[in-house]
């Protein structure tokens, strides 16, 4: 058992303030992710959980304990970096051990026996015991880390990017991997990374870091579907999502359009009717697609906007097309097998069903459509 | 004007001769004639006594946008280093323009030069560190202005002109450091991990540019890079290289879709390939892959009829995206997910075929899936490959 709470939190490094008024409530046993971008106190939260870092001002709960006071080792917490750290001269049994011979939470053998037994099963590394950790892969390198973890039951588990040093098809591996562990783990993880696709992939919630405060905290779809803000949309894919700016107005008999600037003129395309209302009130908006929502074609048609290509990118699976409408770049995704010469004649549209509004003053999110579909989903 | 002269200068790394010849001469520029190829031919450069470039074949004709890429260590860097005349070469010929250059001075090579780290003059403005190598060869100043005005929207660096180095940002350094490259109008542009020490985004802005700068001046270039991303969406055409030879050149797609081996398959593509040792069982009719360790079959393409037969082993080769999921497909075959991912642009399965081995497959389908559902899939068969189990070469079909 073990939920966390944070109440408002604050840390300051001289006149850095890392963590502001930090409110947070962590479900017993949730995947949590703490996501974003370089600097953004993700780190210096797991450290105040851990008990490495003491807010200036709020409280740490673990349980309904206040634990502001109470060593980290006191704390039934345990923590992965980003390198394993595994003790290079020691079998993966005496590196899972380890914890459970230090002097402060020291057990006899046969309970390490029995203890290491368990973990290695649950991580699928008992045929390595006996192994030295230059013997082994990669991927069980970090299940030996965790493994040596788990051991000590943690009732929270903590995890600093652990897979960021890893090429990005390592990474791809051993998200897999410890996305098909997740179940078994039965504790409260709190999981901190910078890279978007694990976020979305391991958590069960996702908290959105932006200069010490929350942006936003929801599910993978919530942040993907229904980002609160331009800030959150563009953490979420690749390529990055178009965001310009609109004008609400009115299109074929009278009803409400969005107006996008193209070529010293403005293109209207329907606003959806679930919408409207939101949008009702307001006249500069900004309007965001997300690229595999931008078609393109090559010639001209009712509907599309007319722009140059400014590049193709063939990136394996997929190519990225740069389009260029006056001084405004989108990008759209499309096949590998595209090809069309830079500065081409290029149509786009992109798709209104699946727009997204915000407000021009502060990027809030306004609306999309069927909002509540990608939100009913999780409650 | 004031000339610049170093007398009695020394500083040594344990650079080989050409090396401390190149910089005592940083400061020499020059040109030759515009049409040229590079043609690097049968090179081998001896260090340590291991070919770090081993029988190694190029030819990239006039105007091209060439990468050459690899892990650390293949030997990419020293190829460059051997056109810029940075190495010694062993044996063989290099040639710009069809003028072997193995002798000539690295000055007298007609290249541009931008590496990994920017190496811009701290004390100079970034005109100045773009007009340095005009300066050095005494070009008049009002040619030097205009060279340099020329180049300098280009690479986006007009505003910059009067900043110094230090206050610029990386992004903003390589720029200069590519427009310094690029004012000497050289027949050869030589790149070096340009990108490699600049994030995400900056990344993703400069490589548009580069991509964009190079089909208008239309200068034959050469990228040396790790980064298959990179090479992927940069080059005309891709060398692949491994422990000092040349595995594979072609178009990005080609080396996406015809790998030649095993190497350059699991290289190339993010997520990788699916590249799994696997049995052929079945009779003379029906033929399956075989993942013993979960019993999972699938179905072998008929293209591969006359090359591989039940007792054989290879290394099945399938990219993500070219396994479907067919549920009304009577030839496709029983899986279980173990992971399912929804990274919002698309979803990615993972299949358990073995012990901490699992096959991928990407979807985009908007339709989710819980962990141990049943799902039927069929590899797309133009798209599957295989493999010599021990050579690793691509085993071709009819």
């Amino acid at each position: 058992m073990a939920r966390i709470t944070l109440e408002h939190v604050t840390k300051t490094f001289g006149s850095t303030t890392a963590l502001n008024d930090i409110d947070l409530d962590v479900h017993d046993k949730e995947f949590f992710v703490l996501f974003g971008p370089a600097g953004a106190g993700k780190t210096t939260m797991l450290k105040t959980i851990a008990g490495v870092e003491f807010p200036d001002r709020g409280l740490v709960r673990i349980d309904d304990r206040i634990v502001n006071l109470v060593d980290p080792s006191e704390r039934n917490v345990s923590m992965v970096f980003e390198n394993y750290a595994l003790y290079p001269h020691m079998t993966v049994f005496d590196n899972i051990a380890s914890p459970m011979r230090s002097p402060l939470h020291r057990r006899d053998e046969e309970h390490i026996t029995r203890e290491v037994a368990r973990v290695a099963d649950l991580m699928g590394i008992d045929a390595l015991l006996n192994r030295l950790p230059s013997q082994l892969s990669n991927g069980q390198r970090q299940r030996t880390a965790l493994g040596r973890c788990l051991v000590r039951k943690p009732t929270v588990f903590l995890m600093d990017e652990p897979l960021a040093h890893l090429d990005a098809k390592l990474r791809h591996l051993m998200r897999t991997e410890l996305k098909a562990m997740q179940s078994q783990f039965d504790t409260t993880t709190i999981y901190v990374t910078h890279d978007y696709m694990e976020a979305l992939s391991l958590g069960d919630r996702i908290a959105i870091l932006n200069n010490g405060r929350f942006e936003q905290i929801g599910t993978g779809d919530e942040i993907y579907y229904t980002p609160v803000s331009e800030f959150v949309a563009r953490l979420v894919g690749e390529p990055e999502i178009n965001i310009v700016d609109a004008q609400v107005t009115s299109g074929s008999g009278g009803k409400p359009a969005i107006a996008i600037a193209s070529g010293g003129e403005r293109r209207l395309f329907p606003i959806p009717d679930d919408v409207a209302p939101t949008l009702d009130g307001e006249r500069n908006v900004r309007m965001g697609i997300r690229g595999i929502n931008l078609s393109y074609r090559f010639d001209p048609a009712d509907g599309y906007m007319p722009g140059t290509v400014y590049n193709l990118e063939p990136i394996g699976n997929k190519s990225i097309l740069t389009i260029k409408i006056d001084d405004t770049t989108y990008q759209a995704v499309a096949p590998n097998d595209l090809d069309v010469e830079l500065d081409s004649p290029v149509f786009i549209r992109p798709d209104p069903g699946a727009m997204l509004f915000f407000r021009k003053s502060d990027g809030v999110f306004l609306a999309r459509h069927d909002q509540r579909h990608f939100l009913g989903e999780n409650n | 004007m004031a000339g610049l002269t170093f007398k009695n200068v020394f500083k040594q790394y344990g650079r080989t001769k050409a090396q401390q010849v190149f910089d005592a001469d940083k400061t020499v520029a020059l040109d030759a004639d515009k049409s040229v190829d590079a043609t690097v031919r049968r090179v081998a450069a001896q260090i340590d006594n291991q070919y770090a470039v081993n029988d190694f074949s190029l030819e990239c004709p006039d105007g091209e946008f060439i990468g050459i890429l690899g892990p650390s260590g293949c030997g990419k860097t020293t190829s460059l280093r051997m056109v810029a005349g940075l190495e010694e070469i062993t044996r063989g010929e290099i040639l710009i323009g069809g003028r072997m250059v193995n002798n000539l001075h690295p000055k007298d090579r007609d290249i541009g030069l931008a590496f990994e780290d920017y190496a811009l003059y701290p004390p100079l403005n970034v005109f100045e560190n773009i007009a340095f190598n005009l300066r050095a060869k005494g070009l008049p100043d009002e040619e030097i202005r205009r060279k340099v005005m020329e180049i300098a929207p280009l690479m986006k660096v007009e505003d910059l002109l009067d900043a110094k180095p230090a206050g610029l940002s990386g992004g903003q350094k390589q720029r200069v450091n590519i427009a310094r490259a690029l004012v000497r109008s050289p027949s050869v542009l030589l790149l070096d991990e340009p990108l490699s020490h600049l994030d995400g985004k900056m990344r993703q802005i400069l490589r548009t540019e580069i991509k964009r700068i190079h089909k208008q001046i239309n200068c034959t270039t050469i990228l040396v890079t790790h980064d298959q991303l990179e090479a992927m969406s940069l080059s005309d055409r891709i060398a692949i290289m491994k422990d000092g030879r040349l595995q594979q050149f072609g178009t990005p797609l080609e080396v996406y879709d015809n790998p030649v081996n095993v190497f350059v398959a699991g290289f190339i593509g993010e997520p990788p390939m699916n590249l799994f040792k696997v049995g052929i069982i079945g009779n003379a009719r029906e033929r399956y892959f075989h993942f013993a360790e979960r019993g999972i079959k699938v179905r072998v393409p008929d293209k591969y009829g006359k090359a591989v037969f039940p007792g054989d082993m290879v290394v099945l080769g399938v990219r993500p995206t070219d396994v479907l999921i067919e549920p009304d497909n009577p030839a496709a075959t029983d899986a279980k997910v173990a992971v399912f991912e929804n990274l919002g642009d698309e979803k990615r399965i993972s299949i358990e075929v073995g012990p901490e081995d699992y096959l991928t497959l990407i979807t985009d389908n908007e339709k989710r899936y819980k962990p141990g559902v049943g799902i039927k899939i069929i590899f797309r068969e133009s798209k599957t490959h295989i493999f010599d189990k021990s050579t690793g070469e691509r085993i071709q079909g009819e």
